[in-house]
């Protein structure tokens, strides 16, 4: 149990427990307001005192917007959720069709919302549906992959008794999995959640009338320091609300205290026979798309002008006269996104493992972690991107520091949780070799840690080409995220459909290469994993 | 034959054999027959198959070959009216169900009605007294299986099949559950089938001793128990007692020899 989970479940220690919580988050607070005023003169950062007067006199303002996009939020929670419930039953009952489910759900994931935010926006005008959609969009997948993970985290003697009373497959779904499966549901939700504000923000950038996203654009438009800060932080005290209203709530229900790791590794794909299996499932998973893609197109009936489908995006890649300067101008921009994203995404990597690292060596650290770990894995990080291009300028440190925040939070999150999962005798008989804090940490600690930080590098490759597009988007105005948002206005529908279709393209070869390497690291420090 | 519905089955295991997927022979060709409302012991050096053959006749594992007859039908037909309980060798309770919770999905799963007077005196019968609302993981390893035995008579199975079910108990508890458990299953009518690997346990518990080689299973000896019941614990010093357990030993280490040529000459 981590002390993150200890802080959330022990209720008898909880006032002990938390004083460290506490104390950190009174020195966040202090340090952000003294920083504030060291550099008042520099116009980028608003203290506590700041964002609380701004709040203040902005109350009705602040208040509306919030209540829109909250709404949205929920709706598009509830949404994104049930889809994957729905997902996971399906994968359930009909086992073949979970690799299908998987890449399907992996691709839709993967499309970046900087451009479905803009197609969405004309295939349903000015109202509230492409934010509640992307905030659908935003959860579905985070929610999808540990309920099946947890769906079919149950030993076989379970499934033995229900067995044994003659009783089937629905009697050890309703009695066995989905118990069984709730922890994961509940963790997955928790995630879910300020995902889910996110989504619906990103969203109302996209041309909505109301709502907190809106007043961002506003807010940086205007360079307005005070609001910019305000928002972000307004953002991420109800992101942090909500993760910590689901923890409680789970607690009212649940046993043990959510799981941290979200994601088990696939199986290592090994053999003839097995290679030839995922090979046909790709297969049937690019032809799902593509069959989705263009029936939704058809049922939609909408001006063939801005829907796309499959076809009209290879004439315009290939077969079109101007088909090479496309060609080139996404290839260009692609580059120039990849420079700053892979720095950023390696980075981020190191940091998070580094950092937790750091906290198992040095134990005093933990309350200060433990405050990082509850605010920092409900923050929406993308919201508070201005903040990062108000602190650190629109080039390129801006948009690497950013894409590296991004993959910090849950990298660290999840390699403190491995760390301090080492089994307990492992450790026992090392110390009676009295082995140090190092050597331990070596041979015991981080083979234990590694599926967690895969999971998490796994998870984190869309995670970190949303922060990339939605940077270029707004600040830099360079690369593919800026290529889709100019393409959008100025409805240039060819290169932006096949701007989506690249980018999703190569967010989810991204994830599977990252997957194949966990496999074969995996096989190796923890075959259990794979099983 | 059709299974009568108020007395026990016999169980006739015909040529039973077992070959896992990965070409691992667990049983080899068995004929085995269980007489009905009796209590049998399977005895047999640990993973020789025990559990394999237990896990057949409840229809948790398709024979490679032969045919298994629980009162003159397949196991499918006794599964469908619940009419078997299994108490496996690991307890596999539900974590987020209380002891009593466990015991009431079991009544449900088959399909019986749950009298909370029943349950009561069930978790009673095995010293779970004051521990029915406790969850699993509050309790001990033996406690588990104590749960898990009265599980599985809770639904007042005609056959039941029992997977060492006392591993993990006291001493102690050991010797009571020993006196109280054929006492119930005697006035039920129950045709049980007890898998362990301690002799004296077998000797004390069963009408019958059935002795088995190492893998893959094969039945080496049939000893008939023909001790008086009730038995109480003196009775372990009674020559008819030793006697009893000297056979079996000397059937299982017979097994072992003959499977295992010793290494050194004598
Ligand atoms: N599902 C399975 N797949 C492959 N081998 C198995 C399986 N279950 C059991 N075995 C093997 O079959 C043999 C007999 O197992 P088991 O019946 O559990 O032994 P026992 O209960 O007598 O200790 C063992 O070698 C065990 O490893
Ligand atoms: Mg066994």
């Amino acid at each position: 149990m981590t002390a993150l989970q200890a802080t959330l479940s022990a209720p008898g220690s909880q006032a002990r427990r938390s004083l460290p919580a506490i104390l950190g988050l009174v020195g966040v607070f202090l340090i952000w307001e003294l920083a504030a005023r060291a550099f008042e003169d520099a116009f980028v950062l608003a203290g506590p005192s700041d964002v609380l007067a701004y709040l203040m006199a902005n109350q009705a303002l602040m208040g509306r917007a919030l209540m829109v996009t909250l709404s949205n939020a929920a709706i598009g929670f509830v949404l994104g959720n049930l889809a994957a419930v729905l997902l996971a039953l399906i994968a359930l009952l009909w086992p073949r069709s979970e690799s299908v489910v998987t890449g399907l759900a992996l691709f839709v994931f993967c499309l970046p919302l900087v451009a479905t935010g803009p197609i969405l926006r004309v295939f349903f005008g000015p109202g509230e549906w492409p934010q509640i959609l992307l905030a659908a969009l935003a959860v579905y997948y985070t929610t999808l992959i540990p309920l099946l993970v947890g769906l079919r985290a149950a030993p076989a003697t379970w499934f033995d008794l229900v067995r044994s009373y003659g009783r089937g497959r629905f009697a050890a779904l309703f009695h066995v999995r989905m118990m069984a499966s709730l922890p994961y549901f509940v963790a997955g939700l928790q995630i879910a959640a300020p995902a889910a504000f996110l989504g619906a923000m990103v969203g109302e950038f996209t041309g909505a009338e109301r709502g907190m996203g809106v007043l961002t654009i506003r807010a940086m438009r205007a360079l307005d320091v005070d609001m910019t800060w305000a928002l972000a932080s307004v953002a991420t005290a109800v992101a942090i609300l909500v993760y910590l209203v689901i923890g409680w709530l789970a607690r009212l229900v649940l046993s043990d205290a959510p799981p941290v790791i979200l994601a088990a590794p696939r199986a290592s794909v090994s053999g003839r026979a097995a290679v030839w299996k995922s090979t046909v499932n790709i297969a049937l998973t690019v032809g799902v798309v593509l069959g989705v893609w263009w029936g939704a197109l058809a049922v939609l009936d909408v001006s063939p002008f801005f829907a796309k489908g499959p076809a009209d995006v290879f004439d315009a890649l290939f077969l079109a006269p101007d088909a090479a300067t496309t060609r080139a101008t996404l290839g260009s921009a692609l580059i120039d996104t990849s420079v700053l994203l892979l720095p950023g995404y390696f980075a981020g990597l190191l940091a998070g493992a580094g950092l937790a690292m750091l906290v198992v060596l040095v134990p005093a650290l933990t309350g200060i972690a433990m405050t990082l770990s509850i605010a920092l894995r409900s923050v929406p990080i993308v919201t508070t991107a201005p903040l990062v291009v108000l602190l650190a300028g629109r080039g390129a440190v801006g948009t690497i520091v950013l894409v590296a925040v991004m993959v910090f939070f849950p990298t660290f999150v999840a390699c403190l949780h491995g760390l301090r999962q080492a089994p307990g005798q492992v450790m026992d008989v090392l110390h009676s070799y009295a082995a140090g804090p190092i050597l331990q940490l070596i041979r015991v600690r981080i083979p234990a840690m590694l599926p967690a930080f895969f999971a998490a590098a796994r998870m984190s490759v869309p995670a970190s080409v949303l922060a990339v597009t939605v940077v270029e988007w707004l600040a830099t105005g360079n690369g593919i995220g800026s290529l889709m948002a100019v393409s959008a206005s100025l409805s240039d529908y060819d290169m932006l459909w096949s701007s989506v279709v690249l980018v999703s393209l190569l967010s989810s070869l991204g994830y599977a290469a990252v997957g194949a390497i966990e496999s074969r690291v995996l096989r190796i420090y923890a075959p259990e994993q794979l099983a | 034959m059709a299974l009568d519905p108020t007395s026990p089955p016999e169980v006739i295991c015909t040529g039973l054999a077992k070959t896992f997927d990965g070409g691992l022979d667990a049983v080899s060709p068995t004929t085995l027959r269980f007489a009905a409302g009796q209590t049998t012991a399977l005895v047999g050096p640990s993973g020789c198959g025990k559990s394999t053959i237990l896990r057949m006749i409840a229809g948790l594992e398709t024979p490679s070959a032969g045919s298994i007859s629980i009162g003159g039908a397949p196991p499918a037909e006794t599964l469908q009216k619940a009419d078997l309980a299994v108490a496996f060798q690991d307890p596999s309770l539900l974590p987020w169900r209380s002891v009593r919770g466990n015991i009431e999905l079991a009544l449900g799963l088959a399909r019986r009605p749950i009298v909370p007077e029943e349950v009561d005196q069930l978790i009673r019968m095995v010293g779970l007294d004051g521990f029915a609302e406790t969850r699993p993981a509050e309790l001990s390893g033996g406690m588990r299986q104590r749960a898990a035995i009265a599980r599985a008579l809770a639904t007042q199975p005609k056959l039941l099949l029992l997977d060492e079910p006392f591993g993990a108990v006291d001493e102690l508890t050991r010797q009571q559950l020993a006196q109280d458990l054929p006492r119930l299953w005697e006035a039920r009518g129950t045709t049980t089938l007890l898998v362990t690997h301690s002799v004296q346990e077998a000797v004390m518990l069963s009408d019958r001793i059935l002795v088995l080689s190492p893998r893959p299973a094969a039945v080496v000896a049939d000893i008939s128990v023909d001790l008086p019941r009730p038995r109480d614990p003196e009775l372990a010093r009674d020559a008819a007692f030793t006697t009893l357990v000297d056979d079996v030993f000397s059937a299982l280490s017979h097994g072992m020899a003959q499977s295992h040529p010793p290494l050194v000459a004598q």
